[in-house]
């Protein structure tokens, strides 16, 4: 590796090196910097615009209010998150749905029950799923997967509906759930299995009765980045969802209880925090005006949500990683 | 125990089924994502080829002169006779097969949209066992010499388009100040001084090159005339690349081989560049793309008579060369009717336009190549640096130790940030703060990198992680300093990782999109963009914008054929990764 270039400094005396180590030693120390810079910088971005849009709307009338139209053709501006945070929670909860239970079993057939060549082959082979663009998913969604729906199952859902969309950020964020579900069941010790077969449990009684619950805080925590993933998911519901903020109509049951028909929501098309934004940035960018403003506070609402949900998840895994 | 033994009596059985339904339970969970999402491929690229009306013949057609001629050349490299059998027979047995339940599934059940049994079969086995026998046939050494020389091909071409798509922004006249007065210097010093051994040259060669480049951009706005854009190319780009490949060839064999690897291509780029103007190709990307691809070709397939084995295979690409040739003529010779594929020459090559027909990605192909070169560059050094400070640089302990922990925890917490708000902070901060403009490619590529440096990082800081620690310290025992063990040991070692993440990351960044929505990309571009600071599209903005037309030329064609495009760039780019991560291993 040495050549007469680089002659040893055993004295370290030579002014230039340490010049030259010192200047190296910097710009690696200023590359990590950027680091901390960059969450500092989506910190102050964020806040700075949101306070100024808090300035003109109360906080609590965008927390509490229900009707979102930042750009209206005739009326009043009035910005509600409530049909937002009501579309996000409906395409969250049915891509876990999907994600979830898929995810788990998929982890624990890839860590009980897959032969070591089955396993090398199938895991890249799930990574695909996270890799594709997901404009593309959105697009597969909207024009493949609404019409099969429409054709077979729900003659009349709508060309845009969260139902298509939601089955698409399932399929992504199934890869999230195995891949941190399966390397927490692997952590399990051999013992314990040994263990389970030495009281005569089978297979199926191991994986289900010992490991799952030996790793439950690893499978906990892939629940919850999942699920973050698919809060912050935007490509898919813009493209398939459509942009429709509306609250579900509350019908009534016959003895007088409200409720919600699931397909009212599902099957209809509905607006996401990503998409309000989206739909914002569309249009005028110059800055100032309080749809603008209104974008960094949706911004600074979903930050906040998904670094929380990322910080408990670390802590859910944090504590399982202390017990072996 | 003793109290309790009435069911001692014996082990007793114990059922089986519950057990086996939910392995296969399991499995079929395992597979049902990736089988939902190769359904969809399936149809987007029958979509995008027109397949759907393909006839029969057409299909046949191709299958006799590239297919079968491409599996018997597999087949031949492995010659294995129980992959001959194995593979003949699926292939028969799965033409029964997938015709009779195809029909009987048309005929009792459902009829199947735009899909007919011979795609069905097309889609189920063929592609299936051709992947399958490309990867058995690559590991013999006829196989491997194939692909080998196809990969440069492909990759030649490639790399070529890629430069002269970067030329549509950079200044080619700068390039050539640059070129001539910093890096031909530079590069000639160092030469010199590693060929003498004089400490001095080599030295010197950093801020010789760094003077020279300084001196090119003061002096471009004093120069008036240049030679044209073909020499520059010429001089800067084929002659090095040239001189390159004749410098491999001569440091493993004779000079006359030399001369003629390095020499052949180059005549040939020179005089396909002079003459491509005239066949209405732009000649300066011509002489590239002849480079680029020439030059590697000709030193491999030097190396491979040089070895002697496996020489068969460098008639591979002649081989698949012919079966498209044979089989367009047998198309025209006997009028099958063939397809109108909306993916074609002028899909890649023409602007946008509200017409499905003559609409096509052009500009929004250029503003992506231009962003992932900026991506590259920016992301690769920023995560390099950062991850070698956080390897190598700090401490396990104290101040600095708590120091790295918060650096560590601050990066998987920006790797789980939403892609949207990377958009706000883009332009919020670049656009809007910096004045850096709304949708330019500076924006664009800035977002961007912050956006996969978390990965890159996490990734690189894997690579690095992987060099074993006897080689650090055997550097240090010899004196050498925290640098120079970094620079001479633990970066070689841990490069091909790196790069297989930066490659991954940079697959993350082609595809996304909202964080280009955010910042004020245009959806639609009708030319390339001239400059950096100039709006731009990129692919995945341009299916966006298309996504949302109505008509269903556009829905199921246009569309179609922009994602076809933007996976083969996406495969390109993980295959590239993948085969670097192999080779790396392979030679470790």
């Amino acid at each position: 590796m040495t050549d007469s270039t680089e002659s040893p400094d055993l004295q370290r005396r030579s002014g230039l090196r340490r010049l030259k180590e010192g200047t190296y030693g910097g710009f690696f120390a200023a590359c990590a910097a950027i680091t901390l810079l960059t969450t500092v910088a989506i910190f102050a971005t964020l806040l700075s615009d949101a306070v100024v849009f808090f300035a003109e709307i109360p906080i609590v009338e965008f927390l509490t209010g229900t009707n979102w139209s930042p750009n209206p053709a005739g009326g009043g501006q009035s910005f509600g998150i409530i049909p937002l945070l009501i579309g996000t929670l409906v395409v969250t909860i049915t891509a876990a749905f999907i994600a979830l239970p898929t995810g788990t079993l998929t982890a624990i057939y890839l860590s009980e029950y897959a032969t070591p060549n089955a396993r090398s082959i199938l895991k890249p082979l799930l990574e695909i799923l996270a890799g594709i663009p997901t404009v593309v998913y959105g697009y597969f969604a909207l024009v493949y997967i609404t019409p099969a729906l429409k054709a077979t199952l729900f003659p009349e859902m709508s060309t845009f509906n969260a139902l298509s969309a939601s089955i698409m950020v399932g399929i992504m964020t199934i890869p999230m759930v195995s891949s941190i579900s399966e390397d927490a069941m692997s952590a399990v010790p051999d013992e314990l299995r040994q263990a389970g077969y030495g009281l005569g449990a089978t297979k199926f009684e191991v994986s289900t009765g010992i490991v799952v619950p030996a790793s439950i805080s690893g499978i906990a925590s892939s629940y919850i980045l999942a699920v973050s993933r698919a809060v912050g998911e935007t490509m898919i519901v813009v493209v398939a969802m459509g942009a429709q903020a509306r609250m579900p109509a509350v019908r009534e049951a016959p003895l007088g209880i409200p409720y919600i028909n699931p397909a009212d929501v599902l099957l209809e098309s509905g607006m996401t925090i990503t998409v309000a934004m989206v739909q914002i940035a569309g249009g005028d960018l110059t800055g100032g005006t309080i749809p603008y403003d209104s974008m960094f506070a949706l911004g600074l609402a979903l930050f906040v949500v998904t670094l929380a949900m990322n910080v408990l998840s670390d802590i859910i895994a944090e504590r399982y990683r202390e017990e072996y | 125990m003793a109290t309790d033994n009435q069911n001692a009596t014996g082990f007793g059985e114990v059922s089986r089924v519950r057990g086996i339904v939910f392995e296969y339970l399991s499995l079929g969970a395992s597979v049902a994502g990736l089988v939902a999402l190769g359904v969809l491929l399936v149809y987007v690229a029958i979509d995008a080829f027109d397949l759907a009306n393909a006839s029969p013949e057409w299909l046949l057609t191709y299958f006799l002169t590239l297919v079968v001629p491409f599996l018997a050349f597999c087949l031949y490299s492995a010659d294995d006779a129980a992959v001959t059998r194995r593979v003949v027979g699926v292939l028969a047995g799965g033409l029964v097969a997938v015709a009779g339940v195809f029909t009987a599934i048309e005929t009792f059940v459902v009829t199947i949209p735009r899909l007919s049994w011979q795609l069905a079969y097309l889609f189920v086995v063929a592609a299936p066992v051709t992947a399958y026998l490309a990867y058995v046939g690559s590991h013999g050494r006829v196989g491997a010499v194939g692909f080998g020389l196809l990969g440069r091909l492909v990759g030649g071409i490639a790399v070529g388009l890629a430069v002269g798509t970067l030329f549509l922004v950079f200044d080619e006249l700068v390039w050539f100040l640059a070129y001539t007065l910093g890096v031909l210097p530079a590069a000639a010093l160092y030469a010199y001084g590693r060929w003498r051994a004089a400490a001095r040259a080599v030295t010197a060669a950093a801020p010789i090159g760094l003077l020279g480049l300084v001196a090119a951009a003061v002096l471009r706005g004093v120069v008036r005339t240049y030679p044209s854009d073909l020499v520059i190319y010429l001089w800067t780009l084929a002659i090095p690349v040239a001189a390159v490949g004749a410098l491999v060839v001569a440091a493993r064999g004779s000079r006359t081989a030399a001369v003629a690897a390095g020499g052949g291509p180059l005549a040939l780029a020179t005089a396909g560049g002079f003459l491509a103007g005239s066949v209405g190709l732009p000649g300066p990307t011509t002489l590239i793309v002849l480079a680029v691809t020439g030059v590697p070709t000709a030193v491999y397939v030097h190396r491979v008579v040089d070895v002697g084995e496996g020489t068969v295979g460098l008639g591979l690409p002649l081989l698949l060369a012919a079966g498209v040739i044979v089989g367009a003529l047998v198309v025209e010779a006997w009028g099958v009717p063939a397809p109108d594929p909306w993916l074609d020459a002028s899909y890649v090559t023409e602007a946008p336009s509200r017409n499905a027909a003559e609409a096509g990605l052009y500009p929004a192909i250029v503003g992506s190549v231009i962003i992932i070169a900026l991506v590259a560059v920016l992301s690769f050094v920023l995560g390099v640096g950062t991850s070698v400070f956080l390897e190598e640089y700090t401490a396990g302990s104290g101040l600095v130790g708590s120091l790295t922990r918060l650096l560590q925890i601050n990066i998987a917490n920006l790797a789980a940030i939403p892609s949207v708000v990377y958009g706000l902070l883009g332009l919020g901060l670049f656009a809007n703060l910096l004045g850096l403009g709304y949708g330019t490619a500076v924006t664009a590529a800035l977002t961007l990198s912050l956006l996969i440096l978390p990965i890159t990082i996490i990734s690189a800081q894997e690579a690095i992680r992987s060099v074993p620690d006897d080689l650090r310290r055997g550097s240090d025992a010899m004196g050498a300093t925290r640098w120079q063990t970094t620079k001479n040991v633990v970066l070689p070692e841990a490069l091909p990782g790196i790069l297989t993440g930066t490659i991954l990351a940079l697959g993350r960044a082609i595809g996304e999109t909202a964080p280009l929505i955010m910042i004020g990309a245009a959806t639609t571009v009708f030319s390339a963009p001239g400059s950096l600071f100039s709006r731009f599209s990129a692919m995945p903005m341009q299916i966006y914008a298309w996504a949302g037309f109505p008509q269903a030329e556009f829905r199921y064609g246009v569309v179609a054929a922009g994602v076809i495009t933007l996976l083969i760039i996406l495969i390109g780019m993980n295959g590239t990764a993948i085969l670097l991560r192999n080779r790396a291993e392979r030679g470790s």
